[in-house]
This record gives structure tokens, sequence and C-alpha cells, in this order.
């Protein structure tokens, strides 16, 4: 009893606390979703989690939230709490339908309404994304990165999709990545997805904790959309590897409202992986 | 041993309640493996183990879509010759394997690069007895250059460029499953991750199973089987281990860190020392799995009860 009575003073103790830059990326996130798109939440990657589950519980009743390997509908339940892994029992007491991983992957046409999330050990100014590693040589790589999981085909099949990085450096951000795992808009020659044969469209935005990234429809090159609140032009600047011009909109980053935060930090990321 | 695939001859069924040295002993060096599970759940550990002391060489590992240390160790311990697996890691307990790092940047093991749609590409061309699936995702990536046998095709049908991902035959699989009967009908708990399919692509499949229950309790629920056909059957309570077994018990954190640790040294300084003392612990020193699961202790092992 007394433990919840201290939760309780803990959490109205932080609605004053501004959000964090994790925050705001979710709720970027959340706001580009719309109710009935399908979007996976994987374990271990807590922004991507919190912006789907935030959609869903705000304005997503309709949503497929594909939670661990489970389908779940999670806007009755007070608290979502977080879990470790993929494979945690834990994140299933929720399903509606449990995912054989193998039927998941042979079930493709579902992603055409899918929204999907595509890190990267390096991503570039046309949005290509690298998994595999860096270095000039893949047989003596300097350093070999986890390899492609599933981004290859979840960007080649998805209605639309985001770059995502909680890391925004230079050694992150670079002008050409070492490798290709999951293909943005290639070298930014007009209509490269089509014709190296993809169907999909190339990523939309690159979400970061400074900022958020669209790219030019001219030049395919990544445009400077919104900086998040205290963050100027030139610190962007500063942390990225690439070139980027400015969007003719640019303008403060739409942040967590209110009632958004306070869902944020009460029902979906208790354990403060977004603080 | 030989595992007889058809009956023995006395015109009765036979059993298919094997030991995990039984079933290693149908692996040759040079051969294809597979190891079931994902990430940080459900590998057949005991069977893993069993194969390292074995002391097998030159295997083309096939670990799961989303493979775990079970693979480091088989790298770290030379089983390993070639990989096939889109991902080796431990999630929030180390992104990347050490060993499987450590190898890969020396240039020092074979990598079948693919995304896991390729994957379940190619297990599925094997089930099918066909020569490769074609595939979409991963045109205009670097996935075909370096990786030679993705291959780029014109479709006959449409004319589109299509990647032919090669049939992965599997020769033995290895499951951890929840239970089976004694005659090879195996039920997950859960999902089953991509079980059902790596089994589908292998000519042999065995299974360590946290219980073996009487064919009854598997008819009164046939719809739960997920593999029907199992040429073995080991018995393995907390087979899993370190690793999860739904329904059973949580991955042994601890364990699985003090692993890490030690590989992450051999990745980081190139001394073995760390390295191989856990080895001679968990995985040279115990005779069997019943040894090592005295090494780790009735004290953690229960602790790691679900709920």
């Amino acid at each position: 009893m007394t433990e919840q009575v201290l939760d309780v003073e803990r959490i109205d103790g932080d609605r004053s606390r501004p959000p964090s830059a994790k925050e705001i990326m979710a709720a970027v996130i959340a706001h580009d979703l719309r109710d009935g798109e399908w979007v996976e939440v994987g374990a271990n990657l807590p922004v991507p989690r919190a912006g789907a589950l935030l959609a869903h519980l705000t304005h997503g009743p309709n949503m497929t939230v594909m939670l661990a390997m489970t389908k779940a509908y999670l806007r009755d339940e007070p608290v979502l709490e977080e879990y470790e892994y993929i494979t945690d029992v834990g994140a299933m007491r929720w399903a509606e339908a449990y995912y054989r991983h193998d039927q998941l992957l042979s079930a493709q046409r579902r992603r055409i309404n899918g929204v999907f999330y595509c890190g990267g050990v390096q991503i570039d100014r046309f949005g290509n994304s690298n998994l595999i590693g860096v270095g000039p040589d893949y047989r003596r790589l300097t350093f070999r990165g986890p390899g492609p999981i599933g981004t290859t085909n979840a960007t080649a099949q998805s209605g639309r999709w985001h770059l995502v990085t909680t890391s925004h450096n230079p050694r992150v951000l670079v002008e050409r990545v070492d490798f290709i795992s999951a293909l943005g808009y290639g070298d930014g020659e007009p209509d490269h997805r089509r014709r190296v044969g993809l169907r999909n469209p190339g990523p939309t935005s690159i979400i970061t904790p400074l900022c958020v990234f669209d790219f030019d429809p001219d030049t395919r090159g990544a445009r400077l959309a919104t900086v998040h609140a205290n963050v100027t032009v030139d610190e962007v600047r500063a942390q990225t590897g690439f070139a980027f011009t400015l969007s003719p909109t640019l303008r403060e980053t739409a942040g967590p409202s209110d009632v958004e935060l306070e869902i944020l930090r009460t029902r979906i990321d208790r354990k403060r992986s977004l603080a | 041993m030989t595992i007889p695939v058809t009956g023995s001859g006395s015109n009765t069924r036979r059993r298919r309640v094997v030991t995990e040295r039984d079933a290693t002993s149908t692996v040759e060096d040079g051969m294809t493996i597979a190891i079931g599970g994902f990430i940080n759940s459900g590998h057949p550990m005991s069977i893993v183990r069993q194969l390292i002391r074995d002391g097998r060489r030159d295997l083309t590992v096939v670990g799961a879509a989303s493979a775990g240390l079970e693979i480091d160790l088989l790298i770290a311990t030379g089983v390993a010759s070639k990989i096939v697996t889109p991902y080796v890691g431990a999630e929030g307990l180390v992104g990347i394997g050490p060993a499987f790092r450590r190898v890969a940047q020396a240039g020092e093991i074979e990598l079948f690069e693919l995304d896991e749609a390729h994957y379940y590409a190619g297990l599925r061309a094997a089930a099918q007895r066909v020569p490769f699936n074609p595939w979409r995702a991963g045109l205009g990536t670097s996935l075909v250059e370096v990786n030679p046998d993705l291959r780029v095709f014109e479709d006959p049908i449409t004319g589109e460029p299509m990647i032919a991902v090669p049939a992965i035959e599997i020769d033995v699989c290895f499951l951890h499953v929840a239970r089976a009967d004694a005659f090879g009908n195996l039920q997950h708990n859960g999902t089953a991750y991509g079980d059902v399919a790596i089994s589908a692509a292998s000519a042999q499949t065995f299974a360590s199973v946290e219980q073996i229950i009487p064919s009854e309790q598997i008819r009164a629920a046939p719809q739960l089987t997920t593999v029907d056909g199992a040429t073995g059957v080991v018995r393995a309570q907390f087979g899993a281990h370190p690793f999860s077994a739904e329904g059973f018990y949580r991955p042994d954190e601890a364990h699985i860190r003090s692993y890490i640790a030690a590989a992450d040294e051999w990745l980081r300084t190139g001394s073995r020392t760390r390295l191989d003392s856990y080895l001679e612990r968990y995985v040279f020193g115990p005779a069997d799995h019943i040894d090592y699961l005295e090494t780790i202790g009735t004290r953690s092992l229960f602790g790691l009860y679900e709920y």
C-alpha cells in the first residue's frame, strides 16, 4: 500500500518535467500513425514501442498492434508493462492471436497497410540504412553489425516507413553507408527504387533525438523538417555527417501534448526508458 | 547410433525416446544442422553442449531467424564454419554475439548474409523440394553483392527482377519443445517461432522436451501438435537453460551475462582464458545434461520459474 502511494506521488511530481528527446520522438511516431494501420512493437526498441502504443491508446482503436509475436488489443489495459525479450510470455497475456514467425513472414500482404521503423549502424542522406557492418571490406569489417534481421524485407514491403535512431552523431548519420541492408532512395536518382524492382515508397523521414528530416521530393536528399524544442539548426549540423537542406516549412517539432505525456508516463513507460 | 526411419521389423510402433548422445551421433563433420528457438528462448542447449563435446567440425549451422548465443557458443568452440541466420545476439543483454563479431571481423567464418524473409524463403524451398523460392525484397541492396548465392533473375511471368533464394537444405535439426509423446509428436507452448519451418526443411528432426507425456494426452488435443514426425525425442528438463522455455522458466540472465563477459574478453583482447574456463565448467566438464544441471544448482534453476 505504501509503495503504491509513493508511486503516485512520483508520477504526479513528474508532470511538470518537460518532455525528453525520446518522448518527443515517440510523439512524432504516434502523430504520424493513423487508425487502422498495422504496426509492430518489438522488444528492446523503447521509442518505436512507445510511439506505436501511444497512437493505439490515443487515436488507434482499430490499429493492429503486433506485440512480440501476438496480435494485441491494449486500450482497456491501465498499464502496459514493458518486457525485455521478444520471447517473454508476459507480453502474450493480451494476445488475440499468436503469429508463428514463419507464417508471419509469408503474410506480406498485410504490410501494404503497415508502418515500419528501421534503425541502422549507419544511415545516409538518401535514407539508406546499414546493419551489416562498418569498413571497406566485407570480409574484414572493422565493426560487424547485427545483420539485416528483418529490415531488408520490411522496408521493401511496408506501405510507409521511417528511419529511427537514438544516436544522432556523424558516425551514424553518414554521407554514404558502407553497405545497404535497407534501401532508401539509393544514390538519389529519380525512380531508383522502382527501377531496381521495388514497389513501395522510400522512407518518409529520419527521426532522431534532435530533429526530424524528411526527403526533398526533387533530390531525394535529407531535408531538415523540424527541430525539437531547444535544439538549434547549428547543433543539428554539427552532429550530422551528411549535408542537408532546410525545409521551407522548417519549424519546431510537435512534441507530446499534456495528455499524451501523461499517458506515456503513467501507462506506457513506467520504467522510464524514455527519460 | 543409427536411428531407423522405418520400423524395427518387430511390427510394433517404435518408441523414439533417445539420449542427447544418440541425437548428436547422427551428425557428421561437414553436415548442415539447424538449431531452433528464438534469441533468448527455446534452444535445445543440452544437445548443443553435446555436439560441442562430440568435437564436430566444419558444420554449416542454420540458426533461428533471430538466433541467440547458442550460435555464438558453436562459433566459440570451432564447431561452426558457416553460419546461416539474419541475426546472432541477445537483445538487451548483448546486441551482437561477441564470438560472432570476433570471427566475422577477422574473416574467419563464412556468413550467408540474408534477411529473415529470405531465410524462410530458403527453408520453404527446401520443404517444397524445389531449388529456390523467389523474393522481391533485397533488390538494390548489398545483400545480393556480399552473398553471391542470392541471385537476381528475371521473372518469366512478369519480366520483373526477382531474387532467387536457394533452398536451405538441412541434414539434421534440433529443437526444444514443451512436450512430446514417445512417438515424436511435438507440442510447443506459445507461438513456436520458426521451429515448424526449420523442421520441414530438415531430413531429420530431434527435439529435447521439458515433458514426455502419454499419447492419450496428445490425442486429447491434437490441434496443438506442431511437428508430428520427429525422428527422436530427448527428455531434458531445463534443456533450454540458460535460455527460457515458454511456459516453464525465464532466461537465466546472470548465467548469460557470465558467458557474454567471457566471450567479450576474447573479442576485445584475444585472450581466451575466461572463455575457456567458462567452457570447461559448463560444456566440457559436465558428462551429461544432469551433470550440467547439478553444476548450475537446483536453487538457481528453480528460481527461474515465470511466476
